[in-house]
């Protein structure tokens, strides 16, 4: 099983990703394929996304029977907790920092 | 409205999360852990066996609850995982099963039968006959002195004995804080793996007297096949972190080993190794009045 998610990706992006797996909610694509399809596709969103961030997750032998992979800026980053992998959530940046009009 | 939570089986958890900083608390109904700067981390807490909090955590009231309704066992640990204390999973869910616990350990013949079944799956071959707990014992210690040096020999370790104050975590040699880190790993599966099942962690059959005899009896079956060799084999390497490392190690070789899904049907074999059948209800007992809803959970879950 392999999941991929963008957000405030390219449609060039979005309409390649949809060429070999199905857009079940926007920007939400799933599948079923191999190791060598998933680096390939991970290629694919590295070289398109642009501004855009996306996540991929894909089933496998590990303890949680999952493993994921991130790309661009999101306020959600992976953590390794002593080998199992989870997600820390970044407090909003304070109003000085925020990017201005 | 959601439906109420239920906990899961133990069997479909991952094994252990180390907590080391950081406020735990329920936020939007999710376990979280909150550092100093505000970052969140959600924890998958109902899918997890047991939360090892270390110092510097802090658990709020509602976190406890939270842990409580999914059953997942929450242990306070010091040092490198020297348990201080645990909760949130309430043991003691079960009568049927306790007062089974309890009639197999007073009754001497079937002690001594679970025992030798015990024995029986440590060391792969049945025990000689006719020798008391007390004398099996003192066999099981030879035996297992000898263990740890033959480990130590293939492993290149430097080996005097095994040794560890509690108190005083860093005075151990690192070959024995190894060795404490991961049976510390072992022990809190294994009491999840207990009072999921509906035992009492504190009655045992070999170890008797502390609050986990039982889990020492279980993990006891799992220990030196597993978490001893990996001690050995971190410890030969040096590392800089070794709790670090001996925890990740034992984290695979807990998967690798599929060990929570086989703790509870070694229980379950060992105490049936004591002959004796499951009290059934008395006559005169009054079924629940509310029938039982359907459970996700283990036998002594609280669904």
């Amino acid at each position: 099983m392999l999941v991929i998610v963008v957000e405030n990706a390219p449609p060039r992006l979005r309409g390649r990703l949809a060429v070999w797996l199905v857009e079940v909610r926007a920007g939400v694509y799933v599948g079923n394929l191999s190791r060598r399809v998933r680096e390939m596709l991970w290629q694919q969103i590295e070289a398109g996304i642009e501004d855009g961030n996306a996540v991929m997750v894909w089933s496998t032998n590990t303890e949680s029977g999952f493993d994921f992979l991130t790309l661009g800026k999101n306020r959600r980053i992976p953590i390794e907790l002593d080998g199992l992998k989870l997600v820390s959530f970044l407090p909003e940046p304070d109003e000085g920092e925020k990017e201005g009009w | 409205m959601l439906p109420p939570l239920k906990p899961i089986a133990m069997k479909e958890r991952v094994s252990m999360i180390f907590i080391e900083k950081g406020e735990i608390d329920v936020i939007d109904g999710a376990f979280v852990v909150v550092d100093k700067n505000g970052v969140r981390t959600q924890i998958p807490l109902g899918s997890i066996a047991c939360i090892m909090l270390e110092p510097g955590t802090r658990v709020s009231h509602r976190a406890a609850a939270l842990a409580s309704r999914v059953g997942t066992l929450l242990v306070w640990v010091g040092e490198a995982g020297v348990r201080l204390y645990a909760s949130g999973q309430p043991g003691g869910a079960r009568a049927d099963r306790l007062l089974y616990q309890a009639q197999l350990a007073l009754d001497d013949k079937a002690r001594l039968k679970v025992v030798r079944k015990m024995y029986e799956l440590r060391f792969g071959k049945k025990p000689p006959e006719k020798r008391s707990v007390e004398q099996l014992r003192g066999i099981e210690g030879a035996r297992v002195r000898k263990m740890y040096q033959l480990l130590a020999k293939q492993y290149g370790v430097r080996w005097r004995r095994r040794d560890y104050d509690p108190e005083v975590w860093d005075a151990s040699d690192l070959p024995n804080r190894c060795v404490s880190s991961a049976t510390a790993c072992l022990y809190g599966i294994t009491e999840a793996a207990v009072l999921a099942a509906g035992y009492a962690p504190a009655v045992g059959f070999i170890h008797t007297g502390k609050p986990l005899s039982f889990v020492y009896d279980i993990a006891d079956l799992f220990k030196f096949d597993t978490v001893v060799p990996l001690a050995f084999r971190i410890a030969a390497k040096k590392p800089r972190e070794p709790e670090r490392e001996v925890r990740l190690a034992c984290r695979d070789l807990f998967r690798q080993k599929k060990i929570l899904k086989r703790i509870i049907p070694t229980i379950e074999q060992v105490l049936a190794a004591g002959g004796l059948e499951p009290p059934k209800p008395p006559k005169e007992a009054v079924p629940p009045a509310i029938p039982e809803k359907e459970k996700l959970g283990d036998a002594g879950h609280r669904g």
